[in-house]
C-alpha cells in the first residue's frame, strides 16, 4: 500500500480536483487506486459520480461502529472511491473529537482494507492544520504540496512545509514531499514569475505545473474526468506526467524495501 | 568458432586487422631511429618499384585486378587501418598512372596533339596532386571532443561577442544579437557588441534598447576585417567570438567551445561548423536539401577535422572563437586578402600559436539565397586564396610544420580547379572534332590505366567522405563553379591587388521561377561543344568507320560531361521562393491555448520569421482568423506568445505571431533558435554514399538540366514572338 496524501496550507487551490484527476490518472496507467477524502465538505464524490444525495461516508461509518468497506463506492471510473459521508455539526464534533483521541485512526483502519502492496492510495484533505490533516500527514509516504501561481500561496509555504515537518520526515516509510503548482497561466507575468521563484527555491521538489484549462472545469460539468473528456488538453498532459513521476518515485521505493 | 571462420567476416577482421595494426605500430624497435630511417627508404623503394616497373598490357590487367580487388574486399572491412591501406592502393595506382602518363603518353610530335596533350596532362597532374593531399589532410580526422569548463566560474574569462553589419536588415540582425546576449555565461563577463558599418540610427536604437553595444567608425576600410579591428582598439574581453550578423549562435556556444582554450594555453582559435537552416542554391534548385550533403559540408564535416590533426585549422569569419593577445599579436584580422579569416589563421600558426575545429554546430544561418550570389561568394574565397598564396605563401616563410604547409597548400590549390575541370570538360572534344590524339597510346592500354586510377579515386574517397559528399557531387560542385573562379583566381594570382570585393546578399526573394541565362551561358556554350562532339563521334564511328575503341572511349567521356553540364545546367534554374523567411523545420513540445479557455499539447513544424507551424493532435482542429497563444518551453520556463491562426490544413496549422516586446522576442529566440540542442541532430546525420544511387541521382538530375533548357528556351522563343522588340529577353 502506498499513500498519497494531497495538502494545502490554503484553501481553493484546486485540491479535490488535483487529488481525483491525479487518482484517475494513476488508475490509467494501471494502479490500482483508492481515493480517500478526509475533507469534511465531502466533495471528492462529485468527482466520481457519486449521487448527490447519497450520504454514506467513512466518518458516518466510524461514528456507527461499522467497517469501511460498507461505504466504499464503485462508480463509472474504475477508482474506487470512500468519501467522507454527510456529518451534521455534532457529529462532526464528535469525528473530530475522536480523530484527536485516535492519532493512529486512519492508518489502522486503511489496514483493515486488505489492500495490496502495490496499491494506491491517494488521500484528499481539508487547508490547513486540522485533525483530518494530521491523520492524512501521519499516514502518508508522499505528500504532495498544491499551490497556486500566486502570493498567498507562495506565503503560506512555510506553515505547510512546517507541518510536514512535525509530522512526516523521520519516519522510515516517509518518501518526501513534492510540489504541485496548479492552475498557470504563463500569459499573466505574475504567476510565471511565481513559477520562476518556485522553482529556483523548491528545484527539483516541484513536481510540475498543471496549466490553467477550461477542459477541467468543463469535464466536472459533463461528469467526466479531463483525461477522458479532452485527451490532448494541456490538463491531461500535465497531470499524466505528475502521474508518471509519482509511479517512478513509488516504483523505485518498492524495490528497494 | 574456428579461426578461417572469424577471417572471413569482414568486422571479425577488422577487429584482427586493428590488432594488428596496434600491435605493429606500438613495436619497441621504432623507438629507434635508424630502424625507422631504414623501413622509410625500403617502403619508398618498393614504392617506387611499384610506380614504374613497366608491364606488358595483360600482366598490367593482372595488377590492377589484384589492387582493385583488394580494395573493394579491404572496403568491406571496418576501421581506420583499412582505410588508410585503400588510401595506400589508391595512391600507388594513381601514382603508376600519372608516372606512365609522363613517361609514355606525350608526344611532342604533331602540334595539335601536343598543345592538347600538355593542357591534359597538367589538368591531370593538378588534380593528382590535389588527390595526394586531400588524403594527407584528411587522413585521420581529430574528431574533438568539447573540454568542461572549471566548476567555479568565478575562474571564467571575460568574452567579447562581436557581430559585424554592413548592410543586412535588422530583421535579420535582431535573432542573433538576441541569441548571443542569452549565453550561458557569467553575466558579468560578456558583451555583446554590434558592428555596424552601415551607422544606421535603426541599429543604435534597438542595442541601446536590448542592452548590447552599438560601434560603429567613420570610414569602412578594409570591411569586415576593418571594422572588427576598429573594435579590437576599443574593447578587452580576453577573447573575441565573432558571429556573422546572420549566424545565430546557441546559447551554450561558450560553454560547448571555451573548455579548450582554459586547457590549451597556446590555443588561439577554435572553430566551430557554419551549419545553414535553410537550402542553399544547389539544394534548393535541385531539390536535394537535408538529402545530400551540401556543397559545404564536406569542409565542415571533414577537412576542418582533418587539418585539426595536423594543427592547421583555419578561421572560417564565424561562429569561432578567438583569443585576444595573439590576435593583437598579428595586428588584428589580415587585411592584405579579402580572405582574411584563413590568412589571420595563417599569421597565428607562423607565429606558433595552435587553432582547433570542434565538428558540433553551436549556431547556424542562412545560406546563400541565388546562384549568382553563391557563386560570388566562391569568387571571393577563391581570390583570397590566390592572393594568400602570393603575399604570404604558406609554402615559405617561417614558424609553419610541414603538415602545415600542405594543409594551406591543398585549401589554396584547391580553389584552383576552375581550369583543370574546364580542360576535363573538353579534353574528349579534341579527338572527336580535332582529331587530336591527346594520350599517345591505344585506347585499351589507356583504359586498363585510367579507369583503376579513377576507380581506387572514387571509391577511397567516398569511404572517407561518404557522409559529408555523395560520389560524383564533386564535380557537378566544381562544374558550375569552374568558369567563375578560373578568371578571378588567374587574375589575383597575377596582380594580387587587382578586382573588388563583394558582399554577399542574404534574404531575398526570387519573384518569380526563372532561368539563370547569364550564369549558365558558359555551360550551354559547352554543352553545344560536346553535342557536337557526339555528333562528329557519331560520324566516325558509323560513317567514317575510324578507330572504333578510341571513338568509344571519348565518346563515353563525352556522355558523362554532358550529364556533369546538364546538372550544372539544371543548377542554375532558380526555382521560386516563396515567403521571404525560411522556414525552418524544428520539431519542439508546445501548448496551444485557444481563446475559450482550452489549453493544447501540440507539436511545432518549423519556424519562419513572424510565423509557426504547428501539428495538433488528432480531432483538435483551430478556426483560421482566431486568436490563440501558443506555448514554447525553455527546460522548465514556458514563454507564452500571440498569435493568429492563419492556415488550418490536414495535418499543419499555421500560426502568425503577433508583434513582440523585445523581451518576448528575447524569450522566441531562447526557445527556438538558441537551444543548445538545436541543430545537433541534424549534423553528419544523412544518408551515407551510396555510388550506385549518387550517378542514378546525377543521371536525373543532368537529364533535367536538358529539359530546364529546352522548357526555359521554348519560353523565351514564345515571348519573343510575342513582344518583337530588342533588349526584352529575360531576367
Amino acid at each position: 500500500m502506498k499513500i498519497i496524501a494531497v495538502v494545502s496550507a490554503k484553501g481553493g487551490v484546486g485540491k479535490t480536483t488535483l487529488s481525483a484527476n491525479l487518482a484517475e490518472a494513476l488508475t490509467m496507467a494501471g494502479e490500482h487506486v483508492l481515493a480517500v477524502d478526509l475533507d469534511p465538505q465531502n466533495a471528492l464524490r462529485l468527482h466520481f459520480g457519486m449521487p448527490p444525495h447519497e450520504v454514506s461516508g467513512h466518518a458516518r461509518a466510524t461514528l456507527a461502529g461499522e467497517a469501511w468497506q460498507q461505504s466504499m463506492y464503485r462508480g463509472r471510473s474504475r477508482v474506487v472511491l470512500m468519501p467522507f459521508g454527510a456529518l451534521n455539526e455534532a457529529d462532526r464534533s464528535a469525528f473530530e473529537a475522536h480523530l484527536v483521541t485516535h492519532p493512529g485512526w486512519l492508518r489502522t483502519q486503511l489496514g483493515t482494507l486488505g489492500l495490496g502492496r502495490d496499491d494506491v492510495v491517494v488521500i484528499d484533505t481539508p487547508p490547513g492544520p486540522s485533525p483530518y490533516m494530521r491523520q492524512a500527514l501521519s499516514c502518508a509516504q508522499l505528500c504532495v504540496m498544491v499551490s497556486l501561481p500566486d502570493a498567498a500561496s507562495y506565503a503560506t509555504m512555510p506553515l505547510m512545509e512546517d507541518l510536514i515537518r512535525t509530522y512526516c520526515e523521520g519516519r522510515p516509510d516517509y518518501l518526501g514531499h513534492v510540489l504541485v503548482i496548479n492552475q498557470v497561466d504563463v500569459s499573466r507575468q505574475l504567476g510565471k514569475d511565481v513559477v520562476q521563484v518556485l522553482r529556483a527555491q523548491l528545484g527539483e521538489r516541484v513536481l510540475g505545473v498543471i496549466h490553467q484549462d477550461q477542459s477541467v472545469a468543463e469535464a466536472l460539468a459533463y461528469d467526466r474526468s479531463v483525461l477522458e473528456y479532452n485527451p490532448h488538453s494541456q490538463a491531461t498532459h500535465d497531470l499524466q506526467r505528475c502521474a508518471a513521476w509519482l509511479r517512478r518515485v513509488m516504483a523505485a521505493h518498492g524495490e528497494a524495501a | 568458432m574456428k579461426p578461417d571462420q572469424s577471417l572471413r567476416s569482414p568486422n571479425a577482421l577488422s577487429a584482427a586487422l586493428q590488432r594488428f595494426g596496434n600491435g605493429f605500430v606500438e613495436l619497441p624497435l621504432w623507438n629507434r631511429r635508424p630502424v625507422r630511417t631504414l623501413a622509410l627508404v625500403l617502403a619508398l623503394f618498393m614504392f617506387a618499384l611499384v610506380v614504374t616497373v613497366p608491364l606488358e598490357f595483360w600482366q598490367q590487367v593482372g595488377f590492377v585486378t589484384t589492387c582493385i580487388v583488394l580494395a573493394m574486399w579491404l572496403n568491406r572491412v571496418e576501421g581506420h587501418l583499412a582505410t588508410l591501406m585503400m588510401v595506400v592502393l589508391s595512391v600507388a595506382v594513381s601514382s603508376r598512372y600519372m608516372y606512365w602518363r609522363l613517361t609514355e603518353t606525350i608526344s611532342l610530335g604533331n602540334w595539335v596533339d601536343a598543345a592538347f596533350g600538355i593542357g591534359l596532362v597538367l589538368a591531370e597532374l593538378y588534380a593528382f596532386v590535389v588527390l595526394l593531399l586531400g588524403y594527407f589532410q584528411t587522413a585521420w580526422p581529430l574528431k574533438r571532443r568539447p573540454v568542461p569548463m572549471p566548476a567555479d566560474s568565478a575562474t571564467w574569462p571575460t568574452v567579447d561577442i562581436f557581430i559585424p553589419t554592413y548592410n543586412e536588415p535588422l530583421s535579420v540582425v535582431k535573432p542573433t544579437v538576441f541569441a548571443a546576449m542569452s549565453m550561458d555565461w557569467p553575466r558579468d563577463k560578456i558583451n555583446v557588441y554590434v558592428l555596424d558599418d552601415g551607422r544606421r540610427e535603426e541599429f543604435r536604437a534597438f542595442c541601446e534598447k536590448v542592452g548590447a553595444t552599438h560601434v560603429t567608425r567613420n570610414h569602412n576600410r578594409h570591411a569586415k576585417a576593418g571594422n572588427i579591428n576598429e573594435a579590437l582598439k576599443n574593447t578587452h574581453g580576453e577573447y573575441v567570438a565573432i558571429f556573422d550578423c546572420d549566424h545565430i549562435p546557441t546559447r551554450s556556444f561558450l560553454q560547448i567551445c571555451m573548455g579548450w582554450f582554459i586547457k590549451d594555453r597556446k590555443l588561439a582559435m577554435l572553430q566551430t561548423p557554419h551549419y545553414f537552416f535553410s537550402p542553399d542554391p544547389f539544394e534548393k534548385n535541385l531539390r536535394t536539401f537535408q538529402e545530400v550533403p551540401n556543397e559545404g559540408e564536406l569542409f565542415y564535416g571533414l577537412v576542418q577535422d582533418g587539418n585539426d590533426l595536423w594543427d592547421a585549422t583555419f578561421f572560417c569569419g564565424s561562429c569561432a572563437i578567438i583569443r585576444r593577445a595573439p590576435l593583437l599579436e598579428v595586428g588584428g584580422i589580415a587585411v592584405e586578402t579579402v580572405t582574411e579569416d584563413a590568412h589571420t589563421a595563417l599569421k597565428l600558426h607562423r607565429k606558433g600559436y595552435g587553432t582547433a575545429y570542434l565538428a558540433i554546430p553551436q549556431a547556424a544561418g542562412l545560406a546563400t539565397e541565388s546562384l549568382s550570389g553563391h557563386v560570388g561568394q566562391r569568387i571571393r574565397w577563391a581570390r583570397g586564396m590566390a592572393q594568400i598564396c602570393r603575399v604570404d605563401n604558406p609554402l615559405l616563410g617561417p614558424g609553419l610544420s610541414l603538415p602545415q604547409r600542405l594543409c594551406y597548400l591543398n585549401a589554396m590549390l584547391h580553389f584552383f580547379y576552375g581550369l583543370p575541370r574546364l580542360v576535363f570538360l573538353t579534353a574528349p572534344l579534341a579527338y572527336l572534332l580535332f582529331g587530336a590524339h591527346v594520350i599517345q597510346a591505344s585506347a585499351l592500354t589507356i583504359a586498363i590505366f585510367a579507369l583503376p586510377h579513377m576507380l581506387h579515386a572514387n571509391m577511397t574517397n567516398s569511404r572517407i567522405q561518404g557522409k559529408f559528399r555523395h560520389s560524383f557531387w564533386n564535380e557537378v560542385y566544381e562544374s558550375v563553379l569552374a568558369w567563375y573562379i578560373m578568371r578571378p583566381v588567374l587574375v589575383a594570382f597575377v596582380n594580387p591587388a587587382a578586382g573588388k570585393f563583394n558582399v554577399t546578399p542574404k534574404g531575398g526573394v526570387i519573384e518569380e521561377a526563372y532561368f539563370d541565362w547569364v550564369i549558365s551561358r558558359p555551360y550551354l556554350v559547352l554543352l553545344l561543344f560536346n553535342l557536337l562532339g557526339v555528333v562528329v563521334g557519331l560520324l566516325r564511328l558509323f560513317v567514317w568507320h575510324q578507330e572504333a575503341t578510341t571513338v568509344v572511349l571519348n565518346l563515353a567521356w563525352t556522355f558523362y560531361n554532358l550529364i556533369i553540364l546538364g546538372a550544372s545546367i539544371a543548377a542554375a534554374s532558380e526555382t521560386r521562393q516563396i515567403r521571404e523567411a525560411h522556414r525552418v523545420a524544428m520539431k519542439l513540445p508546445a501548448t496551444l491555448h485557444f481563446g475559450d479557455g482550452r489549453a493544447v499539447v501540440c507539436e511545432t513544424i518549423d519556424f519562419a520569421e513572424g510565423g509557426i507551424g504547428i501539428r495538433l493532435p488528432h480531432g483538435v482542429e483551430a478556426q483560421v482568423g482566431e486568436p490563440v497563444q501558443i506555448s514554447l518551453y525553455l527546460q522548465h520556463d514556458e514563454h507564452m506568445f500571440p498569435a493568429r491562426v492563419v492556415f488550418q490544413g490536414e495535418s499543419h496549422t499555421g500560426l502568425v505571431l503577433a508583434e513582440m516586446s523585445p523581451r518576448e522576442e528575447m524569450a522566441f529566440i531562447q526557445c527556438t533558435f538558441a537551444r543548445a540542442d538545436a541543430w545537433i541532430d541534424s549534423w553528419g546525420r544523412k544518408r551515407p554514399d551510396a555510388p550506385g544511387m549518387a550517378a542514378g541521382q546525377i543521371l536525373r538530375i543532368g537529364l533535367l538540366g536538358f529539359h530546364n533548357v529546352m522548357f526555359h528556351l521554348s519560353r523565351e522563343m514564345r515571348r519573343l514572338l510575342r513582344r518583337p522588340e530588342p533588349g526584352a529577353s529575360a531576367n
